[in-house]
């Protein structure tokens, strides 16, 4: 900081004091209306439906990734597709926002450059310009602008900022050597095949080798299995125990090390433009995927939409589905084929029967979004994630960073998940947080290494994901991995993240895609070469 | 009330008396050359300026000196409060004029405003001094003394003030010591007089808030660059601006002008002709078409444009510079406009103040020819102009079989830096022909021309000798050999998301450094 700059902010901060502003507070809000809403399901409340039904060739219930991606892939049938979603905005846990000084996620905030296999994914990101060409040994190629630009990472470690999520010169050699020894662990699985030929871990999951000796690994917790291995300095349980409530939300005692270990091993692609960083990163996150899917595809989208029953009509082909538009009326629609694009706890309770069909039950870890719309100068040296060893949350990632222009506003993005065991009460416990409370507890995580930033802060929006993610514990690919039910009923698919557990934009499009093509006869359409 | 007459005794000056004539009259003449010389500075001319500074000063010391004789009570008292004005309007007067000074109109009233009344208020100290010490010694001595140790801080003030006060203390230190010499005096003189002590104490109090608002200017002054910038630079600084971007200084020198951006040297007037020629007529004769169109990114002083709008077949010249504060000084400082030929304000070029990255994606125009002068790649802000994915951009600028030309380091004391530009420029799908020159001020320096295949060293150039002052194209071919120690090296592509080449480039200056 130029010594100037730093003496106006500091005879600024204290003019604010002395002017009584000291006592500055963000505004700001929780964003999202689902759990009220969505809680009506659970709890009941919601009028009997009035009126003839509405006409639709297909309903997709749930705007996330996996159905606006079902949409997408009918997209050239012909149909008219209609998708039902509980938020006041599209995108599920992939939403972001527009407002402020730069669009900014409410939720997944990156997208790791993508396995040859996620074929649905490559196909998406070709179609946005994002995947410019395929280099001569057939990798895909990414507008560099989209990864991720240096500087990517720093972490504030015992007082002090350092570059990278691992701040090496600050860790003792014992926590070194242990870390040299997991990332070449991690290099291990990442190239090894299993006896099938499958490689051990992949995305698509359901793409991952079946062979006993990997399976095994869900017999563990993923604290169980370093234990096994040795692993005991501090450094590498917390650098781990990051990636586990990262990706999944939970803590390396309650996640699968299948699990825990598929967040290192599963991403194959190695190219010289990818050395830097293999992350796209767009300011709004993932929200600009979710944009390219709905932009991309001519199907009707309803926000704000409760659907309280999904059903195959009696006595003829055809889906009956029941939704509610808060506080307004519920109303009918009646479709030639349905696809429930929620988790299974939901699918659960709009599908008679889906029960009986043994959809797996998985625990959904909550998770804490803040935006915070900060009035302070970008600086291009700093990072775009920052990350505070010992706090609650997982850091922040800066919306401004990948804008390659100046500007004295941003919006950070922090995360916390909570990763405990007892997700329900820490789910009601969020559900009836006060705003203040929650954004008090965003700043005092952030505190030690920003005492200054709650003067800095005009607003922050949370969002309460109360079922952010399935969360994979321990044996959570059950008897037969990969194997899930994609058919809840006569004409009804299914499509989430939850078929196989791992939250993963990939994951997501690939179960959207699969359930789409999976209603192509019973909608007589020829939807052409799988896009899987 | 009247204070009652001075009783010293008779042929007795304190030499502290004295010694504050010295004082005035050494901080009056300084104050003359510091608005002089910003004066000059920042309004061009130095004669003029200089001229019409001393004659208001004079005139205005006249205008003083003849006020004196309608202070007929409290002389004493007087006296103080005019030594604390002229401590006040002397020693502010070069914050204040630095202050306003982006605003011309503003600027020449407040200069010639402040010139008045610290001449008025200097006029009148000598003349109240003689009348209160005029009990103590004869006219004759009494005159003799004073007028003579005025003359002789005259001339000391003169010799100080180009030699050690202004480019070791900077021309806002030296008007704020100044000021609280004056200051000081004053609060001296509240104890050589015997006066009331109600006085004295009212006295002193003016005399403290003075001082101490004098004391933290200097402080503040001193902290924040100035003195150690006019040490740093080593020359006087003629402007200075701290832009939302980085730190715009001028020095000047009677033979030199110089830019700097944060602290490092962009030109010396001595030898940016060799930089700026060997900069644009290789690109022109590269292109071997009349250029007609031409984007410069970067080079807001100017001297760039300057070189090309030797060629009238070119129309248009869109420049787009990040920093306001840079091309704004170079469209209106009489020094700049000097060296560049006000090319800003010529009405074949348009000025954007834009990020070039944001800029080069948003446009949609192509040109024949650009000229990339961007500083060196020593953060990450300035490094993403030497990624592959900005030469993919500035590849869809140019037009059909298009040329630029980008500033590129020095092979010299930042070889692999060099280098490295040079891959990331062929791995954007350019055809690079790098080469150098030594432009003394920087030592040996890089260029890389860039454009479609078959893009070759120019033999010759499409501007006569005459119209040229360094280049000739006899030096051509030597400029595109690169001797055994800058010769090319292995070096990795510079990419937005690792920016390799600002750790190289920091490395290799940072060597240098020690």
């Amino acid at each position: 900081m130029h010594r100037r700059a730093f003496l106006t902010a500091v005879a600024g901060g204290w003019l604010a004091q002395a002017s009584g502003a000291s006592s500055r507070s963000p505004a700001g809000g929780i964003l999202g209306a689902a759990a009220s809403v969505g809680h009506l399901l659970r709890d009941g409340g919601v009028p009997a439906p009035q009126g003839p039904p509405e006409r639709a060739d297909v309903v997709i219930v749930g705007g996330g990734v996996s159905g606006l991606s079902a949409a997408w892939r009918l997209r050239e049938a012909g149909l008219d597709v209609i998708v039902l979603e509980i938020e006041p905005f599209l995108g599920g846990t992939s939403a972001s926002s527009d407002d402020g000084a730069a669009p900014h996620p409410f939720g997944a905030h990156y997208l790791a450059a993508p396995n040859p296999e996620a074929r649905a994914a490559l196909r998406l990101l070709s179609e946005m310009g994002a995947l410019t060409h395929w280099d001569a040994a057939g990798r895909p190629v990414f507008d560099p602008r989209l990864l991720c630009h240096a500087p990517q990472e720093r972490i504030f470690f015992e007082g002090a900022w350092h570059p990278g999520l691992v701040p090496l010169d600050a860790l003792r050699p014992d926590e070194r050597a242990e870390l040299a020894r997991f990332s070449e662990v991690e290099a291990r699985m990442t190239a090894r095949l299993g006896a099938d030929g499958r490689p051990w871990f992949q995305i698509p999951v359901d793409q991952s080798s079946r062979d006993p000796e990997v399976i095994a690994l869900d017999r563990l917790t993923m604290a169980e299995w370093l234990d096994r291995e040795g692993y005991r300095t501090r450094f590498l349980r917390w650098y781990v125990r990051y990636a586990t409530l990262d990706d999944f939300g939970g803590e390396p005692e309650d996640v699968s090390a299948w699990a825990g270990l598929h967040y290192f091993a599963a991403r194959k692609l190695r190219t010289p433009e990818l050395e830097g960083s293999h992350f796209l990163v767009w300011p709004e996150g993932n929200g600009r995927l979710v944009k390219a899917l709905a932009a991309a595809s001519p199907a009707r989208r309803r926000t704000g939409t409760l659907v309280t029953r999904v059903a195959p009509l009696a006595g003829r082909p055809g889906v009956e589905v029941v939704a509610f538009e808060p506080p307004g009326r519920a109303y009918r629609l009646e479709a030639r084929a349905a696809i429930v694009a929620t988790p299974g706890f939901v699918a659960r309770r709009l599908v008679p029967g889906a029960a009986d069909r043994g959809l797996p039950d998985r625990a959904a870890s909550p998770w804490l979004v803040a935006n915070l719309h900060v009035d302070r100068p970008v600086d291009p040296d700093l990072p775009w994630d920052s990350v505070i060893w010992g706090a609650d949350g997982l850091g922040y990632v800066d919306a401004r960073h990948q804008l390659t222009t100046l500007s004295d506003r941003t919006v950070l993005t922090y995360y916390r998940a909570y990763g405990g065991v007892d997700v329900a009460s820490t789910r009601a416990r969020l559900a009836v947080a006060p705003w203040g409370a929650l954004a008090d507890d965003v700043l005092r995580d952030l505190a030690p290494a920003h005492p200054d930033l709650r003067a800095e802060t005009s607003r922050m929006d949370l969002v309460v994901w109360g079922h952010a993610m399935p969360r994979p514990r321990r044996g959570f690919l059950g008897h037969r991995p990969f194997e899930v039910p994609t058919t809840l009923a006569d004409r009804i698919a299914w499509a989430h993240v939850d078929q196989t557990g791992l939250a993963l934009f990939e994951e997501a499009q690939a179960r959207g895609v699969r359930a789409a093509e999976s209603l192509a006869d019973a909608l007589g359409k020829d939807l052409g070469e799988t896009w899987l | 009330m009247a204070s009652p007459a001075p009783a010293l005794p008779r042929r007795y000056v304190h030499p502290a008396l004295l010694a504050s004539v010295f004082v005035i009259a050494t901080s009056g003449i300084v104050y003359e050359l510091v608005t002089g010389t910003l004066a000059s500075y920042v309004l061009g001319d130095s004669v003029a300026q200089f001229s019409l500074v001393i004659g208001i000063y004079l005139f205005a010391m006249g205008v003083g000196s003849y006020l004196s004789r309608y202070i007929e009570s409290d002389l004493l008292e007087r006296f103080v409060d005019i030594e604390l004005g002229v401590a006040l309007a002397g020693g502010l007067s070069a914050p204040i004029l630095f202050k306003i000074y982006a605003s011309y109109g503003a600027f020449k009233v407040a200069l010639y405003l402040l010139v008045a009344i610290i001449g008025v208020l200097v006029g009148l100290e000598i003349p109240l001094l003689i009348r209160l010490l005029e009990f103590s010694l004869d006219l004759k001595e009494l005159v003799a003394r004073v007028l003579a140790l005025d003359y002789v801080g005259a001339l000391v003030a003169s010799i100080l003030f180009p030699s050690i006060l202004l480019p070791h203390l900077g021309i806002q230190q030296t008007s704020l010591f100044f000021g609280f010499l004056n200051g000081l005096v004053a609060f001296g003189c509240t104890f050589l007089f015997p006066m009331p002590r109600a006085v004295v104490l009212r006295l002193r109090g003016r005399a403290i808030v003075v001082l101490a608002t004098l004391g933290v200017g200097f402080f503040v002054a001193t902290r924040f660059v100035e003195r150690s910038e006019a040490l740093y630079f080593g020359a006087p600084i003629v402007y200075a601006e701290q832009s939302p971007y980085q730190r715009v200084v001028l020095t000047q020198t009677s033979r030199t002008t110089r830019l700097f951006l944060n602290g490092n040297l962009q030109f010396s007037s001595d030898d940016e002709v060799r930089y700026h020629e060997a900069l644009v007529h290789p690109a022109v004769a590269a292109l071997g078409r009349d250029p007609r169109t031409v984007l410069v990114l970067g080079g807001g002083d100017g001297l760039a444009t300057r070189e090309l709008l030797r060629y009238p077949s070119i129309e248009r010249i869109v420049l787009v510079d990040l920093d306001g504060a840079v091309t704004r000084a170079f469209s209106n400082l009489p020094v700049a406009t000097k060296l560049n030929g006000g090319s800003l304000r010529d009405p074949r070029v348009v000025v954007h103040n834009e990020d070039a990255f944001r800029w080069c994606e948003e446009s949609t125009d192509s040109f024949d020819l650009a000229v990339v002068d961007f500083p060196d790649p020593s953060n990450y802000a300035v490094g993403k102009l030497y990624t592959d994915a900005f030469y993919h951009l500035l590849r869809q600028r140019l037009g059909v079989r298009g040329v630029a030309v980008i500033q590129s380091t020095s092979p010299q004391y930042a070889r692999q830096s060099f280098w490295s530009i040079v891959t990331t420029i062929e791995a954007s799908g350019f055809t690079a022909a790098p080469y150098h020159v030594y432009v003394p001020s920087f030592g040996d320096w890089g260029f890389v021309l860039v454009g479609a295949e078959g893009l070759a060293a120019p033999s010759t150039l499409r501007l006569s000798r005459d119209e040229l002052r360094w280049l000739e194209p006899s030096t051509l071919p030597e400029l595109f050999r690169f001797p055994r120690d800058t010769g090319r090296v292995p070096a990795p592509v510079n990419r937005l998301n690792d920016q390799k080449l600002v750790a190289i480039y920091t490395h290799e200056w940072g060597q240098l450094g020690r």
